[in-house]
């Protein structure tokens, strides 16, 4: 899938650390996203995959490490300036606004105005509506109004919803915070097919999940965290069974394969 | 779309703003009956419009207080404190009209911020915090009216406010008997209206967007029309337009469009439904707090400057209870405790409810305590209504 102009990681954490009081949660983390790759991202409870995540998108600030976006340093200091710099976050509770319709939850934050008079500017609805309705279209994701609050909607067509919203505004990564957790088995399909719509098309994506068929089923590559490292970092591959003994096997720390570099 | 399923439709869609409608039309014509059609005499209508004015100004500010997951108690005293400031303003230190108006809607604005300092910045519960308000404010109203007790106002500029008319035209009578510039201005909005929805729909299809269907359209146009109409020449056949109602007008408008029309309104609701998705999408929940209250002070002080010009006085007691009138109010006119919902279009009709039910039962000659027994059968039955049709929507 890349060629060679693409060799640069779109995103690079290296050595992220976080602590948290007395705890430990990021033990200096490194971690790779390559243009066009879908990343899961693994571990047990507490192992660091969220902590990492919300530095990733301006959530948290790190204690220690760098973060590479395309090749260039970059810091953060709150979630809006990770997003300017194209980094989107899909939250598991989907972070819509149940009262507010389709076109208005894609367009929060950055409501696009007719006539320009700062807070008080006058919304171009026709504008957001039909950039939303091609959206949808574009991401094959089956709503039939664009005008329809989200608290008519249905669990996946919500998570839909907030998929298609972070991939609005040209956003370079995509992460996703166990997107199928609070999902039935059907739509957990539909979701999964989006990770893949939008793949095809070009995204570059992060996924956390504890499922791990969902990530065997999207992901291009796969990284372990156990107790704030990295433990492995090997592409998907083999049939299920396989992938999941393998995945247990790190989670548990049965295998480690960045054990040499640990201090203490 | 066919007409019947579009019906079914829009009534399955909108139950609760028109069910609000149809409880108003409903009191309306019982107190007509009940009263031998005194209710609605041109006397009585100016009356009734004269008593919604302050509880429907700060129903309004109430409703986007109350979507944005927050209440205010402390409106009613804080009204009635700026109300006496108005009146010492103009008695004892002998400002002009024109500078009292502004500088009391300012220091509601600020009376509005220190609410949203504590409530936004310290984090203290909005319940709370201005329930601490109420105190203080019920205190400072006695105290700048201890030494001289009611304080009675004899600036006719001012009075005229709470009790006066628009003035007729200049150039005399077109339609004798009638107050002309009333019926001018009924005309206009109603021309306003109609052009206005036709452009929209123009527009609407033009964009290949939904539209409602041709007969429904018509019904919705010939009805409001009429409303309109209806409510001008009772108020034309009498003395005209009342300043109050100018004054709800405007605030009805400037707010209905900032919250249906402007990105302030849309984030305000978006505060409303989901604060942490609204903070995650960079909007500033502090700054929508601020705002909130900031309005609401303002209101307040409006609502304030409306009671005491009515009342052509300042007194001890003025604003006790206005508070629970418009929270109730906006209740009625379909906001929801859980946030994000209600409108301001509907915190006027609930609040034209209200007042409706004290004049109708006022005219009736029903005990007080009877009153505030339907009051409360209103408010609760507007709620389980509220409730119920939210759900069976899910």
């Amino acid at each position: 899938m890349e060629n060679s102009s693409d060799q640069t990681p779109v995103v690079e954490l290296r050595g992220i650390k976080k602590h948290f009081g007395a705890v430990q949660a990021l033990r200096g983390v490194d971690l790779a996203l390559m243009h066009n790759e879908v990343l899961g991202l693994v571990g047990d409870n507490a192992a660091g995959k969220s902590t990492l995540m919300k530095v990733l998108s301006g959530a948290y600030i790190p204690d220690g490490g760098d973060i590479f976006i395309e090749g260039k340093r970059v810091s953060f200091a709150n979630p809006m300036d990770a997003r300017r710099l194209g980094i989107e976050m899909v939250y598991q509770d989907y972070a819509l606004a149940n009262n507010l319709d389709v076109s208005s939850n894609v367009f929060m934050g950055r409501e696009v105005v007719r006539i320009k008079l700062g807070p008080l500017g006058v919304m171009d609805f026709a504008h957001m509506e039909q950039e939303t309705k091609a959206l949808l279209e574009r991401l094959r994701i089956d709503i039939s109004s664009v005008r329809l609050k989200v608290e008519r909607l249905s669990g996946g067509q919500r998570q839909a919803v907030a998929i298609a919203r972070a991939t609005a505004f040209d956003a370079k990564v995509i992460i996703m915070d166990e997107p199928t957790a609070a999902l039935s088995v059907a739509a957990i399909d539909k979701v999964l097919e989006l990770v893949k719509e939008l793949k095809a098309q070009g995204s570059s994506i992060i996924i956390i999940s504890h499922r791990l068929e969902d990530i065997y089923r999207v992901s291009d590559r796969m990284i372990v965290l156990r107790q704030g490292r990295k433990v492995s970092d090997s592409p998907v591959e083999g049939d299920i069974h396989e992938f999941r003994e393998k995945v247990v096997a790190y989670m548990i720390g049965a295998r480690d394969d960045f054990a040499e570099r640990t201090t203490a | 779309m066919s007409f019947a399923s579009d019906v079914r439709r829009v009534l399955r869609e909108n139950i609760r703003d028109y069910g609000m409608f149809i409880a108003l039309f409903v009191i309306v014509l019982f107190f007509t009956i009940t009263t031998n059609g005194l209710f609605i005499s041109p006397r009585n209508i100016v009356n009734l419009v004269n008593q919604t004015g302050y509880i429907a100004v700060l129903a309004v500010g109430m409703t986007l207080v109350i979507v944005i997951r927050h209440i205010d108690l402390s409106v009613g005293f804080l009204a009635g404190f700026l109300g006496a400031i108005a009146a010492i303003a103009m008695v004892q230190w002998n400002l002009p009209v024109w500078v009292v108006i502004p500088l009391v809607l300012f220091l509601g604005i600020i009376a509005g911020r220190i609410t949203s300092f504590m409530v936004a910045d310290l984090g203290i519960p909005a319940f709370v915090a201005t329930l601490a308000g109420w105190l203080g404010y019920r205190g400072a109203l006695q105290l700048v009216t201890r030494s001289t007790g009611t304080i009675i106002i004899p600036n006719d500029d001012f009075n005229a406010i709470g009790n006066g008319f628009i003035p007729e035209f200049p150039f005399g009578e077109v339609i004798p008997g009638m107050h002309n510039l009333t019926l001018f201005l009924g005309i206009f909005g109603i021309a306003l209206f109609v052009t206005g929805e036709l452009i929209n729909r123009v527009r609407l299809q033009s964009q290949n967007r939904e539209v409602q269907s041709m007969e429904m359209f018509i019904i919705k146009l010939v009805a409001v029309s009429a409303l309109i109409g209806a409510i001008t020449w009772i108020l034309a056949g009498y003395r005209g337009l009342s300043w109050t109602a100018v004054v709800i007008l405007i605030v009805v408008f400037a707010y209905h469009f900032m919250t249906t029309r402007t990105v302030l309104g849309r984030r305000i609701y978006a505060v409303g439904g989901n604060p942490e998705a609204a903070e995650l999408s960079g909007i500033s929940v502090k700054r929508i707090t601020h705002v909130v209250f900031g309005s609401m002070g303002m209101l307040t002080a409006l609502a304030g400057i409306l009671f005491a010009s009515r009342l052509q006085s300042a007194t001890t007691q003025a604003g006790t209870l206005f508070e629970l009138d418009a929270i109730a109010a906006s209740f009625v006119g379909g906001v929801s405790a859980a946030g994000g919902v209600g409108t301001v279009a509907g915190s006027l009709i609930g609040a034209l409810v209200m007042t409706s039910l004290t004049n109708g039962m006022n005219l009736m000659g029903i005990d007080i305590s009877y009153q505030y027994i339907v009051r409360a059968i209103v408010l609760a039955g507007a709620v389980i209504f509220d409730v119920a049709t939210r759900r069976r929507e899910q």
